[in-house]
């Protein structure tokens, strides 16, 4: 019965002993993914800012710039793209539009990235595009790779359409959760007009004509959980100018926007609640579950050993049969 | 020779538990109806 059992144990304590790095070298690879249904959206602001008035040309201070962003995933066009190049790819349409105080659009860019859905390496397939242009990104967007490390990133830029390091600048605390911060640099750098501008009348073609470029500069800065790769807090120091052209009136430049853009608050708290959430999740893949099921099979093999042992020691001799008692004779 | 078979039963069983779940893969749902926003969410 006891060797059965010790069998029986040695059998379970290999299936966790097995489970362990199969948990965590093949399992999680294939499991852990951004599902392609995904709708997101996020809420910066940017107090203080600076705006350019496009009826009189000139800057002006004004109490707020929003930027609305919403990324959703385009399932269908996932599942294309799947068929087409084999891998599991997540296809987000993004929009950031900007509200100036009034409310009204002050500008609004269309996106669409494709990547992997769990490495988030760049996908080229049809369609990719900033503002309706076709791009190749060699970079990340808006988030990292799942269990990020501490290095720099190409990180792509989607006013410039170029892909840049995003540098890796030291682990800090934030609202308990231990971050990765990462900081880019885009120097100012001459950049197209927005398909879609804020005045009706004007097109990207017509300034164009009157010779005035449009030029920008930011900087980047992300807080990201390494766990799940995803940025907690975000801050752009972002800066635009119109420069040259008639359309300035013989001025050399003018700012169009200069603002630190930053997460709304509410949104910030969402974010780190979502994020807490996913951790645990992804740590149950990689960490919890692994040395939970390694840990279960050397303690199952140590049990099993033991009863085997038990059961190969030789049985105790039979107690002696107790003698009647004789007469003793004086 | 019964160790052997046991040992070899439970490596067998982890992998085809893992490759049955992986071959699952996870769902991909569909598109969400909800628009690309162009007014800003009183919240989350």
């Amino acid at each position: 019965m006891r060797r059965k059992a010790s069998l029986v144990l040695l059998a379970f304590a290999v299936f966790f002993a097995a489970l362990s790095p199969l948990m965590r070298w093949y399992a999680f690879p294939r499991l852990a993914k951004i599902p392609a249904d995904q709708y997101q959206d996020m809420v910066l602001e940017a107090k203080g800012a600076t705006l350019l008035d496009y009826g009189t040309m000139k800057a002006r201070k004004v109490s707020q710039v929003t930027i609305v962003q919403t990324l959703k995933g385009d399932v269908e066009a996932a599942r294309k793209v799947h068929r087409a190049t084999g891998q599991d790819v997540v296809v987000w349409d993004g929009l950031s539009y900007v509200r100036g105080p009034d409310g009204k659009m002050v500008s609004e860019i269309p996106e669409r990235y494709i990547f992997d859905a769990h490495s988030q390496a760049p996908v080229h397939a049809a369609g990719e595009m900033v503002d309706g242009d076709p791009v190749k990104r060699t970079g990340i967007e808006f988030k990292w790779p799942f269990l990020t490390q501490k290095r720099d990133y190409e990180y792509f830029d989607a006013q410039t359409r170029t892909t840049n390091p995003i540098h890796y600048k030291g682990t800090r605390d934030f609202r308990g959760l231990t971050v990765y911060y990462f900081e880019q640099t885009i120097p100012w750098t001459k950049v197209t007009f927005p398909k879609v501008m804020p005045v009706k009348g004007i097109t990207p073609e017509s300034v164009a004509k009157t010779g005035t470029t449009r030029w920008y500069t930011t900087v980047r800065r992300f807080w990201v959980e390494p766990v799940t790769g995803a940025p907690v807090y975000g801050e752009e120091l972002h800066k635009e100018e119109l420069r040259g052209g008639t359309l300035l009136g013989g001025r050399a430049k003018v700012t169009a926007f200069a603002g630190d853009v930053k997460m709304r608050e509410d949104y910030i708290g969402h974010t780190v609640a979502l994020v807490k959430h996913n951790r645990t999740l992804v740590l149950l893949m990689t960490s919890y579950l692994p040395w939970g099921f390694l840990t279960l099979g050397v303690l199952l093999l140590a049990l099993s050993l033991y009863l085997e042992a038990r059961g190969r020691r030789p049985a105790d001799p039979e107690p002696a049969e107790a003698q009647a008692p004789q007469p003793v004779t004086a | 020779m019964r160790a052997l078979i046991a040992a070899a039963t439970g490596l067998v069983v982890a992998f085809a538990l893992v490759l049955t779940i992986t071959a699952m893969g996870t769902p991909t749902g569909k598109t969400s109806p909800k628009p690309l926003l162009t007014t800003v969410p009183a919240h989350p």
